[in-house]
């Protein structure tokens, strides 16, 4: 995965996911390694241990690329620091690389479909590091920008085709245009890194892997808009995150990249994190300028567009994380050339966090026009367990759910809305055959429900009525006409609502109607639930034929619910029965259904 | 101008209107639950929404879009139809409905909303909330199980009121409106909060079970506290005036009031109210008819001819205040006064010195599109609330900058950037020459047409930012920027509050800030201006019929003196009570004792004990006739009540009498009104019926000022020593009547010496306990409330209590030396 070196480096991935797996003590292993075989003296060469962003392939981590001079570089996976002396001892010192332990084909596979130009520098480059950024291209954008006028640069964008990968998909050269054709000689550019939805973390590993991008694709909207100040409104949860762009922010401030004079190329731009208190309505744009005003984090109606009247009242332009981003390839490489990938109405790649029943959930930087099953089946593996594919939720809680027949339509912006679901910020969470989908609906908006900013009535209340509704269901308590009367108020609230938020929050109970409505139907009708998934619906019963008589099930019964003599097949009191599984968990014969 | 169309009919309408208003204007109505005219657009109840050819697929917020060229909107459909009535649906899951009980019934937005879109049942079911209700305050229930989130409380109170008492805490379905740490409700009172409401969420617990709102009748007056002549709308039952009622739509004052305005109203229905004429026999009073008051007051002026004095309070009206000076005619004497003498005297002729003229340049509404502003005094939101109100809307909607003249902190200097310029006590003078000083020194004055430059310059040598920085407290670079600001503003406007705690000096500080006002260049400039803001309900009223002594006649304080020196035979007292106003309580008591005293008033106040003869009169609520503001805006009282007993209406008691004397005097209040113009040049031409919703400014919405003369005036000195007491209003009153008002008493019931946290804690003194503040003339008590807006060194009194006796040691001077011991 990464270049040749001239000097041994080993790359380890200390994104968020990284660290969790314990990537702090495989550097420090690595390093403490390195010191007791003088490893540097008897490879004559420097020996480096860089902590990189994220890799992808979170699922494996701690992802390790042992690169030797001259040689291609090796990735173990599932590194831990008692597999770092073999590595030394037995790759680096030894022979070649551990085959046992070296990541598998799957690794290749996961890489093949992928094109990771966003992800370029993560996983490669020391995030740290403003040198390593220098090293790969760093600030050349810029200064190819600030050759051209700024509508020029604005036209560059607009050429490139740059749609905003926050999950509306407007193109971002139109948007910048509004922003700077506002009269006013105060302008505001944000960067909108609430990443909130569940299961989304392209934006975090962005950050985490290389801060420095994105703070060049600020500069060159900031030289293009005529911005002077910009704020990075990051959550609090992501720790790792803020300080390693605090860290990039101090060390352009110290250099002059940042400030009065921007590298000495005659424009000012001030940048400062906000860090946001964990509100996912804080995403939306109007309630994230709130928030940073101080205010309660509440949207705003709209219009004014923030490109008139944004944050303390000026004209403001706000872009995501991955649009700013990719605005930094656009002018290493130009217009032509990012235009050149992706179809028609999406150019360029889109990041896509999988989690969920999938083989190797990550990140993964395809080009748009992959289809969602290349995505899911090539890219990550297939399904986990061999279980059945039944849908993925793509686009988060404002997105919906396709099934197995909608796996063919392509990532970009206008297919997926057109299946029914939208990209969002690219979450894609992978359900199998277990998974009941009237829950993940209930889910879904019990996570809207809970973020609604309450300003709006449909939102704040109507949600509330749609969740009980879900949640009568899911318990068994269904009515005759709840589907109807979900599917009616669900429009009026998409009509009615104030901000993203509620107007896409009826989304996945739509979707999983449209596409499951039969699991719906089974919920309330005939009380049951088809995945086996909604605890108050689920009847255990011993199946007689597959009953060995062993006495298991009511040892571990914790209510005495399932009677059992010597010889007998047990039986089970529902009346008694909590459905808490556990006897289903314990039969070695499948006998408990 | 923008065409578009509505419901197929064409409309033009300004661009800066939202197509809500758009349609309002043109007769189209759409219903609307969180919009307000005066706060900014919200839309969060999205009842508004309409539909937008241009904007199709969703619907569009009507209260927040603004309108653009061409646009084609249908405000009604099935789909508009039937989305307005799921949004009631959803509102009325878990509303309480507790509508037979609600004081809000039968005008509550939410249920006229149900009853025109026939929700009559409901699809969803919920559960209802049930949250307890805060009952902790005297004035306003909030019961926040009928809230439905509109956010129109918490609006106003920042947006308008600039307090910030609500907040939304919570998130999603428990969203809820609460007060800082979700405590009890402490805050102003003004009740704007309570107007806003649109369900019975906020209601006025004074009004609780008094009446059904179908059952009131609404009569338009003018509030009869301040000089600031809010609009407010009584609602009367059974001849009780049983609450006052929010009226954006006419008036002055966009439905703002205060705390006094909205809830001092009580003491109108009060049975403590005189109710007939009383006669002093030794040491009783006895009721006499008012035939034989007439004959006995009568026989008295006659007799007392050029030694008659009379002292006019400043809430009675125009048509009465002329009768007044009738009086004085009839009698055949000059001396008459009003309020305090000095100072309201004072101001007016320290702004005829210089600007030939005796008025507010401009009008409030003005103030909204200033840049910069000057409040002088730091008492200027508690004497004048609303007004108050206004400059933080400039500040919230223009950005203006204001800056606040002031010897202790206070509401004003806490608005966003807003900049006070603490100075010592009594140096208010020093601080605005400083001021001048700059401009001129700077040069950024705009004197053309004015007089006595060079004079003024040479005078202010002393006062460079840093000597007065030096002497007063206030930093030199502030005093600099301030200047420079306002140099620069293109509108700006200069704010002086007077009133009968503040008398020293009055005369000078109209001068310097007349003169402050003149280098910039505002008097008489479109936007800008100069205002002179009366204590008083009709101050200005007072002051443009001149109801100061003529030119051999004695003022208030020569006046006293006389009486005390039994030089005057007769003293009469119409509307005041200067016992517990006015200063030096010694030298009032003095002039009570000789001559043959006649109070006229609503109760037996004070100096009504000491009196002759009383006479009861009517309050504001049963008056006809005419108030002028302190922006010379001519305003029209409507009678709402019938005075209780045999009270009567000054006017009514006064023509009697110049019956009685054989003077012609005009019969009713519409030819006491025609008869103003032959008083005052200012009022010809004026008719009564012009006199309409918005009332009548008289000397148009800019007043020219007859001359532009500098007058150098000389600074103060500070007192120096370890204690000093001001004296001044208080937010909740206003002068001496309000403290027979329930609201006011219920927030602030007694009088009461305010002290800062560090003396405090040096006098180990503690909320509510007792202090004692001697001086040289007396000594006075009242018990503790630590504060953080005075500085240390500084302590604070109410004027508006009798039981303090504060005039005992308050002589008129800017403050008082004391020694403070704990008791």
């Amino acid at each position: 995965m990464s270049e040749t070196a001239e000097n041994l480096k080993i790359l380890v991935c200390t994104g968020t996911g990284g660290l969790a797996s314990g990537a702090a003590e495989v550097v420090k292993a690595f390093e403490a390694e390195f010191e007791k075989h003088g490893v540097a003296g008897k490879i004559g060469n420097a020996c480096d241990v860089n902590g990189t962003g994220c890799r992808g392939l979170c699922a494996n981590d701690v992802l390790v690329d042992v690169c030797m001079p001259g040689q291609e570089p090796v990735t173990y996976d599932f590194v831990t620091p008692e597999l770092v002396p073999q590595i030394v001892e037995g790759h680096i010192l030894g022979e070649g690389p551990l085959e046992k332990k070296v990541a598998g084909p799957y690794y290749g596979k996961f890489l093949e479909k992928q094109q990771r130009i966003i992800f370029s520098r993560c996983g490669t480059i020391d995030a740290e590091s403003l040198d390593d950024f220098l090293a790969h291209k760093g600030f050349t954008g810029i200064r190819k920008a600030v050759k051209m006028t700024p509508d020029e640069v604005i036209e560059e964008v607009k050429k490139a085709g740059l749609r905003g990968r926050g999950g509306g998909g407007f193109p971002t050269g139109v948007k910048w245009s509004f922003c700077k054709a506002s009269p006013g000689d105060y302008k505001y550019l944000i960067c909108n890194a609430d990443e909130g939805d569940p299961g989304a973390f392209m934006d975090r590993s962005i950050l985490e892997g290389d801060p420095y991008g994105v703070i060049e694709g600020m500069m060159i909207a900031a030289y293009a808009i005529g911005c002077r100040n910009g704020y990075v409104y990051v959550r609090a949860e992501y720790p790792l995150a803020i300080k390693r762009l605090q860290k990039a922010i101090d060390t352009c401030v110290e250099k002059g990249i940042l400030g009065p004079d921007c590298m000495g190329l005659g424009f000012e731009f001030n940048l400062r994190i906000k860090a946001g208190a964990g509100a996912f309505v804080c995403g939306e744009e109007t309630a994230l300028m709130a928030s940073i005003e101080g205010q309660r984090g509440m949207s705003r109606p709209r219009p004014p567009f923030p490109a008139v009247r944004g944050l303390w009242g000026k004209p403001t332009n706000i872009n995501n994380v991955e649009t700013f981003a990719n605005v930094s390839y656009i002018f290493y490489n130009g217009a032509d050339w990012y235009s050149s990938i992706g179809t028609d109405g999406t150019k360029g790649t889109k990041i896509f966090a999988l989690t969920g029943k999938v083989k190797h959930t990550g990140l993964v930087e395809v080009p748009a026009g992959t289809t969602m099953k290349e995505v899911i089946y090539d890219v990550c593996g297939g399904i986990l367990n061999n279980r059945k594919f039944k849908a993925v939720q793509a686009g988060g809680p404002s997105g919906g759910c396709l099934p197995e027949h909608a796996l063919d339509a392509e990532v970009d912006y206008d297919s997926l809305i057109k299946a029914g679901a939208m990209m969002g910020s690219g979450g894609l969470v992978v359900m199998d055959e277990t998974t009941c989908m009237v829950d993940i609906a209930r889910f879904f908006l019990n996570f809207t429900r809970v973020e609604s900013c309450g300003k709006c009535i449909p939102c704040r209340i109507g949600l509330k009525i749609m969740l009980e509704i879900l949640e009568r269901i899911c318990a068994g308590e269904g009515r005759e006409g709840d589907i109807e009367l979900l599917e009616d108020m669900a429009y009026d609230i998409k009509k009615s609502s104030l901000c993203g938020l509620g107007q896409t929050a009826p989304n996945p109970v739509l979707s999983t109607i449209r596409y499951f409505r039969h699991e719906y139907e089974a919920h309330i009708q005939k009380k049951e639930c088809p995945s086996h998934s909604c605890k108050p619906l689920l009847h255990f019963t011993v199946i007689e034929d597959k009953c060995k008589k062993c006495g298991m099930c009511p040892r571990v019964c914790p209510v005495d619910a399932i009677s059992w003599e010597k010889g007998q097949v047990a039986k089970i009191d529902l009346d008694k029965c909590t459905r808490c599984t556990s006897c289903y968990d314990a039969c070695r014969f499948m006998a408990i259904e | 101008m923008v065409n578009l169309t509505i419901d197929g009919k064409q409309v033009t309408t300004s661009k800066t209107s939202t197509i809500y208003e758009a349609a309002r204007d043109n007769g189209i109505h759409i219903p609307v639950l969180c919009y307000a005219k005066k706060l900014f657009p919200y839309g969060a109840c999205r009842i508004c929404l309409v539909e937008v050819e241009q904007m199709k697929g969703r619907l569009i917020p009507s209260c927040t879009t603004p309108v653009t060229e061409g646009m084609v909107i249908t405000t009604m459909s099935d789909e508009i139809r039937k989305v307005r009535k799921t949004v009631l649906e959803f509102l009325l899951v878990n509303h309480v409905l507790d509508c037979p009980v609600c004081d809000k019934g039968g005008e509550c937005d939410l249920q006229d909303l149900a009853y025109e879109y026939e929700v009559t049942g409901n699809r969803f079911e919920g559960e209802k909330f049930d949250l307890p209700t805060d009952e902790e305050n005297p004035l306003i229930e909030r019961n926040m199980n009928r809230c439905v989130l509109c956010g129109k409380c918490v609006r106003v109170c920042d947006e308008v009121v600039g307090f910030g008492a609500y907040s939304f805490i919570n998130r999603g379905f428990e969203t809820k409106i609460a007060t800082s740490f979700d405590r009890g409700l402490n805050c102003e009172f003004c009740g704007q909060c309570i107007s806003m409401c649109p369900v019975g969420a906020l209601l006025p617990k004074p009004f609780k079970f008094k009446a059904r709102p179908w059952q009131l009748t609404e009569v338009d007056s003018v509030c009869g506290y301040c000089g600031n002549g809010c609009t407010l709308t009584m609602g009367i039952k059974d001849n009780e005036v049983e609450t006052i009622r929010f009226n954006d739509k006419t008036g002055v004052n966009d439905g703002n009031l205060c705390i006094r305005g909205r809830f001092g109203y009580s003491y109108v229905n009060s049975k403590e109210r005189l109710t007939k004429p009383l006669l002093r026999k030794n040491d009783e009073f006895r009721e006499i008819s008012w035939n034989e008051a007439f004959a006995l007051l009568v026989s008295k002026l006659k007799e007392a001819g050029s030694k008659a004095g009379i002292i006019s309070g400043a809430r009675l009206t125009n048509e009465e205040l002329l009768l007044v000076k009738t009086l004085t005619r009839a009698v055949g004497t000059g001396n008459l006064d009003h309020s305090g003498g000095e100072c309201y005297k004072g101001v007016s002729e320290g702004l005829f010195e210089t600007l030939g003229i005796r008025a507010s340049t401009a009008t409030f509404p003005q103030v909204e599109n200033c840049n910069a502003i000057l409040a002088i005094r730091s008492d200027f939101y508690e004497t004048h609330p609303v007004f108050g109100m206004v400059v933080n809307q400039a500040i919230r909607r223009n950005e203006a900058k204001l800056t606040v003249i002031a010897d202790k902190n206070g509401k004003l200097g806490r608005l966003p950037q807003a900049r006070t310029l603490l100075h010592k006590p009594g140096l208010e003078l020093n601080v605005l020459n400083a001021l001048c000083h700059v401009l001129i020194e700077e040069g950024l004055t705009k004197t053309e047409g004015v007089d006595g430059l060079a004079e003024l310059k040479t005078a202010l040598a002393g006062y460079s930012p840093e000597a007065v920085a030096e002497s007063c407290g206030v930093d030199a670079q502030a005093l600099k920027e301030t200047a420079r600001e306002f140099a620069a503003a293109e509108n700006a406007a200069v704010l002086l509050a007077y009133g009968l705690p503040y008398t020293a000096y009055s005369k000078e500080l109209a001068i310097a800030a007349a003169n402050l006002a003149l280098l910039l260049g505002l008097p008489g400039r479109e936007g800008s201006g100069l205002y002179l803001c009366g204590e008083k309900a009709n101050s200005q009223g007072a002051i443009d019929l001149g109801i100061l002594p003529d030119k051999d006649g004695l003022g208030v304080v020569p006046m006293l003196k006389s009486a005390a020196a039994g030089k005057l035979d007769l003293l009469y007292l119409i509307g005041e009570d200067p016992l517990v106003s006015y200063p030096d309580r010694d030298l009032v008591a003095a002039a009570l004792v000789k001559p043959f005293v006649v109070v006229q008033d609503l109760f037996m106040s004070a100096t009504a004990q000491h009196a002759d003869l009383v006479l009861p009169a009517a309050s504001f609520a049963e008056k006809d006739g005419t108030f002028t503001n302190a922006e010379r805006r001519i305003q029209r009282l409507r009678p709402g009540i019938k005075s209780p007993g045999e009270a009567q209406t000054d006017f009514a008691i006064l023509r009697q009498l110049l019956d009685l004397l054989g003077h012609v005097a005009p019969a009713t209040v519409a030819s006491a009104f025609a008869e103003l113009g032959r008083e005052v040049s200012a009022y010809a031409g004026i008719e009564l019926a012009q006199v309409g919703a918005q009332g009548y400014v008289w000397g148009g919405e800019t007043l020219a000022p007859q001359k532009r003369q500098l007058v150098p005036v000389a600074g103060g000195q500070a007192l120096d020593v370890p204690y000093q007491l001001l004296v001044g209003s208080a937010l909740y009153h206003s002068g001496t009547v309000s403290v027979h008002a329930r609201g006011p008493q219920a927030v602030v019931p007694e009088a009461y010496i305010e002290v800062c946290r560090e003396d405090a804690k040096a006098l180990a003194l503690g909320d509510g306990d007792r202090i004692r503040l001697t001086a040289q003339e007396g000594a006075i008590e009242a018990v503790v409330k630590i504060d953080r807006r005075l500085p240390q060194g500084v302590l604070f009194a109410p004027y508006h209590f009798a039981e303090l006796g504060l005039n005992r040691i308050y002589q008129g001077q800017p403050a008082i030396a004391v020694t403070p011991t704990k008791v």
